[in-house]
């Protein structure tokens, strides 16, 4: 990730609710995407605050993923599919 | 190429040589790459994404493409001074210079070499491609500067 001009690299955390739900939206570092966009693509899909999509933007870029949401499998990949069109690097993972 | 804010929100391109109108329209061909395909490949094995939403994401991102292409050249072939990028059409141009970056970098790896100019680069073609990625980088972060994308 770009800090609107650097890009994002690799680790795992886990920031928003409670781990009983059972899939993860994970976004994946990537070195192109600025920071800046990726904290308001973050704000406008997730409908978090810019407090909050800054802290999970750092976290991709620093740590190179974050999970940026938890909860069930079919609203999960509705989130997954905004942030492809997006062009962010993101999955559907099973919540360990 | 002069780049700037208007006063109306958005963005002036203005371009002053041939190499500025070349660069201009090799965004659309420097995104070459099916993004669409790549990002399903991080969903395993989801037969609703690949009937559903590839073929979503590949009207989108060809629309954005085509977008800038069409202007660009219509700008070149009724000579015209400068292109606007205003606020109804960011997200488009936003999105082209985005998938032009990511086949860029999925090309070269430009993210791994830890370059400080484009003279670390020895062959040519490679060097010119880190130059227009460059451009886009800037042009990205002007549209973020001075109009909402989303």
């Amino acid at each position: 990730m770009k800090a609107v001009d650097a890009p994002v690299h690799q680790s795992e955390t886990s920031t928003t609710s409670q781990t009983t739900q059972p899939w993860s939206v994970v976004i994946q570092d990537d070195p192109v995407n600025l920071m800046e966009y990726v904290s308001r693509v973050i704000m406008r899909v997730f409908g978090y605050s810019r407090e909050k999509a800054n802290e999970l933007m750092m976290l991709v870029h620093q740590k190179g993923k974050a999970i940026v949401w938890r909860g069930n499998r079919e609203e999960g990949e509705m989130y997954v599919s905004q942030l492809h069109r997006a062009q962010l690097q993101a999955r559907l993972e099973k919540s360990r | 190429m002069t780049l700037g804010p208007t006063v109306g929100g958005g963005l002036k391109l203005i371009p002053e040589e041939v190499q500025d109108w070349l660069v201009l329209l090799e965004i659309a061909a420097d995104a070459h790459q099916d993004l669409a395909s790549s990002f399903a490949k991080l969903m395993d094995e989801d037969a609703i994404w690949d009937e559903i939403v590839v073929p979503e994401l590949e009207t989108e991102f060809g629309a954005q493409k085509k977008h800038v292409l069409q202007v660009v050249r219509k700008a070149r072939r009724s000579n015209q001074e400068e292109i606007i990028i205003d606020v109804q059409d960011a997200d488009l141009w936003y999105g082209a210079l985005n998938q032009a970056r990511l086949s860029l970098e999925n090309q070269y790896r430009f993210g791994a070499m830890n370059l400080s100019s484009a003279n670390d680069i020895e062959e040519r073609e490679a060097r010119s491609a880190y130059l227009r990625n460059d451009f886009y980088l800037t042009l990205q972060s002007l549209i973020l500067r001075y109009i909402k994308v989303n």
